[in-house]
């Protein structure tokens, strides 16, 4: 007899699916976790298996609690705390595994099972790419088969069968989970949470040294993708700002914090407006990247004084934002003498041949342009050459670059000629940010990556206001107007073997790496950009006006309407639901009808015996009524008879019949 | 707190009253949450949270499904007890001090029913499968302290499957009852009052089965010894068949209520440990109830209505 007694001991089937799933579980986050969480698991795993198997005892109390504390002092020693994101999940996750040892109830398990749910959660914080979501849901159905499990009699447990159902279930639970991701409100976080720790968070820093650009260049990963609403402008118009660094000590480039960083600038928006979005990567970092002048209005992200776009907290997910641009507009038309003091400013005693040649130019030109038209000119007809691989500078860069080495990447020229135009008296600062970037004719998107880094100059003119200059344009052009795969044709770019980017003369690896990268941008664009402002425009578009309470009871009205659905579809109840026996009453009109002995709606039982039983010999007239009398006894009389033996009898009835 | 538990009794009896056969429908079927549904609950709310605070699209999406999930097993967990008929099928007699057991036959519909749960109110449960197109015959057991007749209580029958965080359930009177008879104590004979010879003396009795003289064959019956059977018909597939044969003694033996001494009960007892004992020496013997005789007679037949009787007997307070 298939029964018995409900112990709250973990049924096989549950056991095997909760180890599946915890190294599904386990798996995306081992970048992030001490690697000797694995060792871990692998003794803990072993532990509970043999417990199962009878070899070994649970652990005792005090082994417990010391595996909890040298645990907990393991993540200490390799994280150096035990609060933050990164020690958080460590700690979970340790939790996690620990946890395994003492598996012994239904109870447990199900603990087990829920903190699997939260460290899938904790593992999107890490990684949310389409990949990484759509290895997650193997994690999901493994532990909601682990569920399923649980529930199971010992005796039904097949494993695969189990996680039939658990996907099963999943699949129709996504209508329902669509309508909430689509229409359930984004809030504003409730509070401030540790953010991932930035492991090699490369990109655009604070401040620039010669060099530092050029090794930037040697990473292909992506930034960010920009899209436009109309044209995409040509590959020379795309300055992809991120910061201004005007302070200089003689070496590096810094970014400088002012007061009046704060104050929104002053700008009047002429010419053509370009409306734009930018999905952008985690970069760890407040500053977004825009074209300049750029107006946006999310109110999380502001316009400083310099003309960068800011967000008020460090960029940690990947972050949608919309912008326009007006390239034309007039920027700062007037300075502060404070200011205009601060954009000339240089440090004493270095680079005396530089300040010499400045005082040569500014005798030569009074005028600003004519100058700054002076200064560009050098670098284009002089013996200037641009490579990624530089001489190294010592301690007057300036001097040396110019009037020695001559060769350099863009950080060289820009740093050179802020300084000069500085020493000549004219405001000017370094401008660090992307230039140019991939185009995806397809989605008709911008695809920068971090060899698309840059450093460009702006100098300022009463009434004119900032005025943008690229130096390297003028040492190679081709780096402006076709990107750096072909101004460095001579210099491969570091992108590695495996890198598909490497391939990118194979046509069909290229149409891949397209198509993919494709994938990704949808995917960025409309799922994990779909917060608050997004979600907010979508609705607008979709309903008019936005009403939360009306999307509510829409919302519930409708997921009512979805169960509904989901429901006829499980019960199906056009199907008339027989009890076994007046199935297997169906199946003997059936085969009694095939001997044109059919039974008429309203006849009953009895009299249809009567009727046809003239027809049959002996024995077939005694199947037929024990058959009969087997079902009357059954459903009139209450005296239950087994359903095997109405099979048995309508068997041996069909037999009877055959051998006529 | 009793008055209540009336009111809920006679509420349910109204709700769905007892019947051998139950089809469990809309009537008969609640769905609760289960401590580990709040549970699951509190996780989804924990992973919102973090989805807000992160602004993490991705959380959002699974904490959604998962949400989605646990209101969809809902559906599930009901669909898991709708259709199932369960039939409650006649109990055993049997003695007190001994578990009464009440079959119960669970038949499924063209859906296969996982850990179904059948036990009474606030006590372990049986769990069961029932495949589909099939029946599974489960039994519940019941100490009885009390002889007579027992009405089986309300079973309830539930289930928490697929995801265990919801509870389907109901309460089903499948109108069981069972016989208990008195519980046997063994005494010895002198003491226990046969009124053997003398007053119980008849004539030559042949109306009994006995043991001595051979009168024919009969059908076996349940509880007939098989020492008596006739193994040469039952070799030729002609059935089970029992000699019968005549006692020839004088003396009749009689149990006799009245005859005994200590409290009814007792008195009881002493009477249905003779009556299996006799019955077993396949020794003819009437019982004498106050006014009730039966008998004389034995074999199965008699020694069950001889129970009954003893099981049944009201007439305690003037005896």
């Amino acid at each position: 007899m298939a029964e018995h007694k409900i112990k709250p001991s973990i049924p096989r089937n549950s056991l095997i699916w909760l180890l599946i799933a915890q190294v599904l579980v386990i798996l995306p986050l081992l970048w992030h976790v001490p690697l000797w969480i694995i060792g871990l698991w692998l003794v803990c795993a072993a532990w509970r298996i043999q417990v199962f198997r009878m070899r070994m005892q649970f652990p005792k109390a005090i082994v417990k609690v010391a595996m909890m504390v040298s645990a907990a002092f393991a993540v200490y020693l390799s994280r150096g705390s035990l609060v933050g994101l990164d020690a958080g999940v460590a700690l979970l996750l340790t939790a996690f595994v620990l946890k395994l040892v003492e598996l012994r109830s239904k109870r447990d398990a199900l603990v087990l099972i829920y903190l699997g749910f939260f460290t899938v959660v904790t593992s999107y914080l890490f990684d949310d790419s389409i990949l990484a979501a759509g290895y997650s849901l193997l994690s999901v159905t493994a532990l909601l088969a682990a569920l399923v499990g649980l529930q199971q009699t010992v005796l039904t447990g097949r494993p695969g069968k189990t996680v039939t159902q658990a996907a099963a279930i999943l699949l129709q639970a996504i209508p329902v989970a669509l309508l909430l991701f689509l229409f359930f409100p984004r809030l504003d976080p409730l509070w401030v949470l540790p953010a991932p720790k930035d492991k090699g968070v490369t990109g655009i820093s604070d401040h620039m040294s010669p060099g530092d650009i050029a090794e930037l260049s040697q990473s292909s990963e992506l930034v960010f993708r920009a899209s436009f609403t109309g044209e995409i402008p040509t590959q020379n118009q795309l300055y992809w700002r991120a910061l201004t660094l005007p302070y200089f000590d003689g070496r590096t480039w810094h970014m400088q914090n002012m007061t009046s960083d704060l104050l929104a600038p002053e700008w009047q928006a002429q010419g053509d407006m370009l409306e734009y979005s930018v999905i952008m990567q985690p970069s760890s970092r407040t500053w977004l990247y825009s074209l300049a002048v750029s107006q946006t209005e999310q109110k999380d992200i502001r316009l400083m004084n310099d003309f960068r776009l800011q967000h008020n907290t460090p960029i940690h997910r990947t972050y949608l934002y919309q912008a326009r641009a007006w390239p034309e507009a007039l920027a700062e038309p007037k300075l502060s003498p404070e200011k205009y003091r601060f954009y000339l400013q240089l440090p004493h005693k270095v680079n005396p041949q530089a300040r010499a040649w400045a005082q040569q130019l500014r005798q030569s030109y009074p005028d600003d342009e004519s100058l700054v038209r002076a200064v560009l000119r050098t670098f284009n007809q002089g013996e200037y050459f641009y490579t990624l691989k530089p001489p190294r500078l010592g301690k007057h860069s300036v001097d040396e670059f110019l009037f020695a080495t001559q060769t350099g990447f863009c950080e060289h020229y820009s740093s050179s000629m802020t300084f000069v135009l500085r020493a000549a008296g004219i405001p000017a600062r370094v401008v660090t940010g992307y230039q140019g970037g991939e185009v995806n004719r397809a989605e008709n998107y911008v695809q920068v990556r971090q060899y698309d880094a840059h450093s460009w100059v702006e100098y300022w003119r009463l009434g004119f206001g900032w005025h943008r200059v690229d130096p390297t344009f003028q040492v190679a052009p081709e780096r402006i107007e076709q990107g750096l795969q072909e101004a460095l044709r001579g210099e491969s770019l570091n992108t590695g073997l495996l890198s598909p980017l490497s391939y990118r003369h194979i046509n069909w690896i290229n149409q891949l790496r397209i198509s993919w990268d494709t994938l990704n941008y949808t995917w960025q664009k409309n799922v994990l950009g779909y917060q608050a402002e997004r979600q907010k425009n979508w609705l607008k578009g979709l309903l008019g006006e936005i009403s939360w309470q009306r999307i509510g009871v829409g919302l519930v009205i409708t997921i009512a309407l979805l169960f509904a659905l989901i429901s006829l579809w499980l019960f199906k109840p056009w199907q008339t639901r027989l009890s076994e026996t007046q199935r297997l009453l169906k199946q003997f009109e059936r085969l009694l009808a095939k001997r044109q002995y059919k039974r008429e709606p309203a006849e009953g039982l009895r009299a249809f015996q009567a009727r046809i039983q003239a027809d049959l010999s002996p024995p077939q007239r005694m199947a037929l009524d024990a058959f009969v009398h087997s079902y009357e006894q059954n459903e009139y009389a209450n005296v239950p008879v087994p359903a095997v033996q109405l099979k048995q009898q309508l068997q041996t009835l069909r037999h009877s019949l055959a051998g006529r | 707190m009793s008055a209540w538990r009336h009111w809920l009794a006679a509420w349910w009896s109204r709700r769905l009253p007892a019947q051998t056969r139950v089809k469990l429908g809309q009537k008969h079927i609640f769905i609760v949450p289960t401590m580990a549904g709040y549970a699951f609950a509190a996780a989804l709310l924990l992973m919102l949270m973090v989805a807000i605070n992160y602004q993490n699209s991705l959380a959002y999406a699974l904490t959604f499904l998962l949400a989605s999930v646990g209101l969809l097993s809902i559906l599930h967990t009901w669909r898991n007890l709708a259709g199932l008929q369960l039939i409650g099928l006649p109990a055993e007699a049997c003695f007190v001090g001994e578990n009464a057991r009440f079959p119960i036959r669970l038949q499924a519909t063209r859906r296969t029913y996982q850990a179904i749960g059948l036990g009474w109110l606030r006590q372990k449960m049986l769990v069961t499968d029932v495949a589909k197109h099939s029946e599974q015959q489960v039994e519940l057991s019941l100490a009885v302290k009390r002889r007579g007749k027992h009405s089986a209580e309300r079973i309830r029958v539930e289930t928490r499957f697929p995801l265990g965080i919801w509870v389907a359930w109901s309460q089903v009177d499948l109108a069981q009852s069972v016989l208990v008879y008195p519980k046997p104590i063994e005494a010895p004979l002198e003491l226990a009052g046969v009124a053997a010879g003398e007053d119980a003396v008849e004539g030559l009795a042949t109306a009994g089965r006995g043991v001595d003289d051979y009168q024919g064959l009969e059908a076996w019956q349940q509880g007939d010894s098989l020492r008596r059977v006739n193994w040469k018909a039952w070799s030729k597939g002609q059935g089970l068949w029992i000699k019968q044969f005549a006692e020839l003694k004088g003396a009749q033996t009689q149990l006799n209520f009245s005859a005994l001494g200590g409290d009814v009960e007792y008195r009881l007892s002493v009477l249905c440990a003779q009556v299996l004992k006799l019955t077993q020496q396949e020794t003819p013997f009437s019982l004498q109830l106050l006014e009730q005789t039966i008998g004389p007679g034995t074999g199965a037949a008699h020694q069950a209505e001889c129970l009954t009787a003893l099981a049944l007997f009201a007439g305690a307070e003037h005896g």
